[in-house]
Order: C-alpha cells, then sequence, then structure tokens
C-alpha cells in the first residue's frame, strides 16, 4: 500500500501537480481564473440563451444556431468595420457596437422568423428527427453563403477576420490591474454584456406578458392553446428571439481573438452551447445559466492547468467540457433542472 | 315573451350547436355523427363510459381534434375551420380531464395566462379569488404543489377569468378522494352559477345534480338524452350504457 501511494507521490511530483496546486491556490491566480471563467461563462450563455429558449418552446433542437451566431459575428464586423475609422475614440467605438448589436439583433430575428414560418413551421407535426436535419441542412446553407460571399470580399473564411477584431477599443483590449490580478478589459466587458443578458431575459420571461405566454407554452402548447394564445404566433417570436440573440452572441465574439468571426465559428459556438444546455437541462433557461457558469468555471480551470502545469496538453480543456457532459449524462441525464420532456405542440 | 330556462331565468338561445360531426384520430373512427345542443345558462351533462368518445366531442368543440365533417355553431358563429385559439377567444374554455394547469408556473401566473387581452387583470383575476378563497392564500405557490382538489379549482378557476360564456369540463372529479369531491362539486356549483357549462362527468350523482339535462354517448354516437330531473343516478335507463 505504501509503495503505491510514493508511486502516486512520485508521479504527481514529477508531472509538477504539486507544483501546480500550490501555484493554483494563490488568492490572485484564483480571482484571475475565476473572473476569466466568468468571462466563458457569459460567453456560452449567451450562445446557448437562444438554443434553450427555441428548444423549451417549440421542442426544436435547433442546429442551426452555431451559425446563426457566426453570421451575427460577420454581420456585426461589417457595422463596425464600416462605421469605424483609424481616428474613432475608444468610447465610440463600444458605443457604435451597441449600435451593431442592436442591428445584428434585428436582422438576425427577421432571418430566425422567416425561417420559422417558412421551413420549420410545416415540420411541427413530424417526428423531431426531421427538424433535426432540417435545421442541419440549414446550417450547411447558411455556412457555404457566407464562405461565398466573404471569399468574394478577398477575406479567409477559415481565418478570424482581423479588421473586425481591429475594431475593438483600447480599453477592452489592454490588460487591467485589479489589485493583485491584471484581467483584460474584454473579459470583464464580456461578464456586464453576460450578465446584462440573462437579466433581460430573465426579465422578459417573468415580467411581461408575452414572457409568461412563452412559459406557459414551454410547459403545455395545447393548453395554452385553448387558453386563447396564438401559440403558431408564439413560437415565431421566440425562434426570432432566440436567432436574434445567438447575433449578439456572435457580435460580442467578432472581438474576441478566442473566438473572431470566421466560418467555423458556426461549429464552435454549437458544441459548447449543447454542453451547456444539456448539463442545465434541455430547454429552461435557468438551468443553461447554471450550466453556463460550470462550463466556463472548469473551461478556464482546465486551461490555466493544462497552460501552466501540462504544457503539451493544450487541447485537453476542451476535453474537459465533454467529460462534464459524460459525467452529467450519466448522473442526471435530463441536465440539472431538466424535466423528462418538454417543448412539443 | 321567449321561453325561459328553468333553473336561471335566462332565455332559451343555443349557444352551442353541435351538428352531426364525425372526428378521427388517425384513422380511427371516433365520433359517428354526434349531435347536442347547449342553451345559455344551462348546464348539459355529456355522459358515458370510458372510450365513447367524450373527451373527443370536447376537443372537436375547440377544434382541437378538428372534424372532418358536420358542423359546429358557437353563438351563430361556424368554429369548424377556425384555430383552437381563436374558438378560445370567443367565450369557450376548456377544463380538461387531468387539469394541466401549469406546474411551473404560480397559482396567480395560471390565472394571469387565462386573463383576456385588453381585460382588466385585477377585476379579471378577482372572480376567481372570490369564488374560490384558497386559490387567494396560495396565488405565489407553484400550481404543481398543490393538492389535486386546489389544482382542480385552480384549472376552474382559469375558465372564470377567461371571460367565457361556454364552458368544456372534462371529469373534474377524476381522480379526486370522495371527502375532495364534494369540495370540487360545490366548486363546479359555484362555477355553474357564473356561466353556460358542457360537463362530462362519469360520477353520476354529481352529474344529474348540477345539469338541467343530459345527453348519453356510446361508441361514437349519442344513443339518449333528456331532462335531468327525469332521471336518476340508479335508473336503468342511464345505467346499461354506463356500467362496466
Amino acid at each position: 500500500m505504501t509503495t503505491v501511494l510514493d508511486a502516486a507521490m512520485a508521479l504527481l511530483l514529477q508531472t509538477g501537480f504539486v507544483d501546480g496546486l500550490i501555484e493554483f491556490v494563490q488568492p490572485d491566480v484564483l480571482v484571475e481564473v475565476v473572473v476569466r471563467g466568468l468571462a466563458k461563462s457569459a460567453i456560452y450563455i449567451m450562445i446557448a440563451a437562444g438554443l434553450t429558449l427555441i428548444f423549451g418552446l417549440l421542442g426544436v433542437l435547433n442546429f442551426a444556431h452555431g451559425a446563426l451566431t457566426m453570421i451575427g459575428a460577420y454581420l456585426g464586423g461589417v457595422v463596425m468595420v464600416l462605421t469605424v475609422g483609424s481616428g474613432t475614440g475608444p468610447w465610440a467605438r463600444l458605443a457604435l457596437f451597441f449600435v451593431a448589436m442592436a442591428v445584428v439583433f434585428g436582422l438576425l430575428a427577421a432571418l430566425g422568423g422567416s425561417i420559422e414560418i417558412a421551413l420549420i413551421r410545416p415540420l411541427y407535426d413530424r417526428a423531431p428527427i426531421y427538424q433535426i436535419l432540417l435545421t442541419f441542412g440549414v446550417t450547411l446553407i447558411l455556412e457555404e453563403l457566407v464562405r461565398i460571399v466573404v471569399q468574394f470580399y478577398g477575406l479567409q473564411p477559415i481565418a478570424e477576420w482581423q479588421e473586425a477584431l481591429g475594431t475593438i477599443p483600447v480599453f477592452l483590449d489592454t490588460s487591467h490591474s485589479l489589485g493583485p490580478i491584471s484581467v483584460r478589459g474584454l473579459a470583464l466587458f464580456e461578464i456586464l454584456l453576460g450578465v446584462l443578458t440573462v437579466a433581460a431575459i430573465w426579465g422578459f420571461l417573468t415580467h411581461t406578458r408575452y414572457g409568461l405566454f412563452i412559459r406557459a407554452g414551454s410547459e403545455d402548447s395545447e393548453m395554452a392553446e385553448a387558453l386563447g394564445i396564438d401559440v403558431r404566433r408564439v413560437f415565431t417570436v421566440v425562434f426570432a428571439l432566440g436567432a436574434g440573440i445567438a447575433g449578439i452572441a456572435g457580435t460580442l465574439l467578432m472581438w474576441d481573438q478566442v473566438w473572431g468571426a470566421s466560418v467555423p465559428l458556426a461549429a464552435d459556438a454549437l458544441l459548447p452551447a449543447f454542453v451547456v444546455v444539456i448539463i442545465g437541462g434541455l430547454g429552461t433557461f435557468r438551468g443553461t445559466v447554471v450550466g453556463g457558469l460550470i462550463v466556463g468555471l472548469v473551461d478556464a480551470t482546465t486551461t490555466w492547468w493544462f497552460q501552466n502545469v501540462v504544457v503539451t496538453w493544450t487541447w485537453l480543456p476542451e476535453v474537459a467540457i465533454f467529460l462534464i457532459l459524460v459525467v452529467a449524462l450519466i448522473v442526471r441525464p435530463q441536465g440539472i433542472y431538466g424535466v423528462e420532456e418538454v417543448g412539443g405542440h | 315573451m321567449a321561453p325561459t330556462n328553468r333553473r336561471r331565468g335566462w332565455p332559451e338561445v343555443a349557444l352551442l350547436d353541435v351538428d352531426d360531426i364525425e372526428s378521427y384520430y388517425g384513422e380511427s373512427h371516433i365520433l359517428e355523427g354526434v349531435s347536442l345542443s347547449v342553451e345559455r345558462g344551462e348546464v348539459v351533462a355529456l355522459m358515458g363510459r370510458n372510450g365513447v368518445g367524450k373527451t373527443t366531442t370536447l376537443r372537436s368543440i375547440l377544434q382541437l381534434t378538428p372534424p372532418r365533417s358536420g358542423s359546429v355553431r358557437y353563438d351563430g358563429t361556424e368554429l369548424v375551420g377556425l384555430r383552437t385559439h381563436e374558438v378560445a377567444e370567443m367565450g369557450v374554455g376548456w377544463i380538461p380531464e387531468d387539469r394541466r394547469i401549469f406546474s411551473q408556473l404560480t397559482v396567480e401566473e395560471n390565472l394571469r395566462v387565462s386573463v383576456p387581452d385588453g381585460s382588466d387583470v385585477a377585476d379579471a383575476l378577482s372572480v376567481a379569488f372570490e369564488t374560490f378563497p384558497i386559490l387567494d392564500e396560495r396565488r405565489e405557490q407553484a400550481a404543481g404543489t398543490l393538492s389535486g382538489g386546489q389544482q382542480q379549482m385552480l384549472a376552474l378557476g382559469r375558465g372564470l377569468v377567461g371571460d367565457n360564456d361556454l364552458l368544456l369540463v372534462d371529469e373534474p372529479s377524476e381522480g379526486l378522494a370522495p371527502q375532495i369531491v364534494a369540495d370540487v362539486a360545490d366548486a363546479l356549483a359555484a362555477t355553474a352559477s357564473e356561466t353556460t357549462m358542457l360537463l362530462v362527468e362519469q360520477n353520476l350523482p354529481l352529474a344529474l345534480d348540477l345539469a338541467d339535462r343530459f345527453y348519453v354517448l356510446d361508441n361514437g354516437r349519442v344513443v339518449d338524452d333528456g331532462d335531468a330531473d327525469a332521471v336518476s343516478a340508479d335508473d336503468e335507463r342511464l345505467r346499461r350504457y354506463l356500467s362496466a
């Protein structure tokens, strides 16, 4: 027994685990990891929020959600690149970002609403696989359309759009000292925007009549219809809203060097969004917030570990996210706040 | 002077007129030419064994299971071809068999969902709270945590705040303990005093006590109808169609 423990301790010392642990629990490192984790959480929640709203009410697993996020990133970039010049000050850039966000929200909401009316509505009475195949097909079409347009304008669709990245205000692009820790301005901005987005969606769902209709329809759409709610119209509004929120998330990602506006963003955004909504419970907004927090904090923690301790395994943080998913599916397959069945019509 | 409803003195005008409807679930032929009418102010019981088409009749009126042929006229307007929310907006309320309250919403939110656009919410809610004071006491409670009897009152309250002229009530006593059924009977009587009601109920004494008239369904057809006062729960005329 002693031999096994000695061997394990020797292995941990050899791999730098103990040294890493001592460094990790230093307050400044911990706070920095938490802040980075919250920034990642904010992004994950913003991407996943639309997905979960749509699934919660319509029962449609929207595989086009990542593509809508990607289009949001490009459209946000277009607004910023067209309006920001070299002499535009940082606060003006920030103000223009919010203009871009509003424009993208409107355009993506219109696109989402059109997709729901024209393509998804005829399939509600069919098995879920039809909606999955349809939205997957929409993803492929949107990705190829964007690829064609991007290449037409001389951009490389695989690489992040540098010109759009360059429109970020200087105070978001630099690191700031907060006591003993150093945090990039964009991380704080992402947390702020994430909090505002969550608060706005929460307020809409819990303090508006339409939000009440959505929550009622998510539980039992047939009963909601029998109480006089035009559930078909609510479906369209929610799909439009979900697409619009995906667009807002995309606009934010356009400024983030880890993501950036590129065609592969569609898949890059979709996968963590699915992980978040599955962990939190498909179709529950509260679950998405909690799931996003868990995934973001675990992601930041594992990223720190594998960048500071196991330097050669930098891809492992992504594996960690999927390990959480596997554990969640085994322990609580319906998710933290999930119920056995949601959505439906 | 126009003829009046015996119990309430309301004029006898057919609020609901179901004429020869044929309804299906897929290829299963459920209703084979059902006709019935409900006059304004009446309580009409729709009785029959399990599976004879009572719930389907209510669903067909609401256009949740639209009839393939026949006519459903409400206050003179043809409902066939309309969508369910349009039928509901016209004043047809549904209290379904399993109550189907929104369990994750609070009691008050369940009632708010039913208040028609443009109506005064506080006024509408007060109707339900005055009829069922227990709902007022539990207004902030998640509806899923209510007892079965309270959930039934909430379902009936939802029908009341909906400003409905006609309530389609499906098996309100089913699955409830006998002492709770008495409370539900009181709740139904209170609700019936406010509105016209088409009541599906297998509890014969309860149904006949509330109803002015009755219809009996068997195998998707109306096989008997008459005044509720003219029959009793032990009457062989009803028993042969209602006993298992």
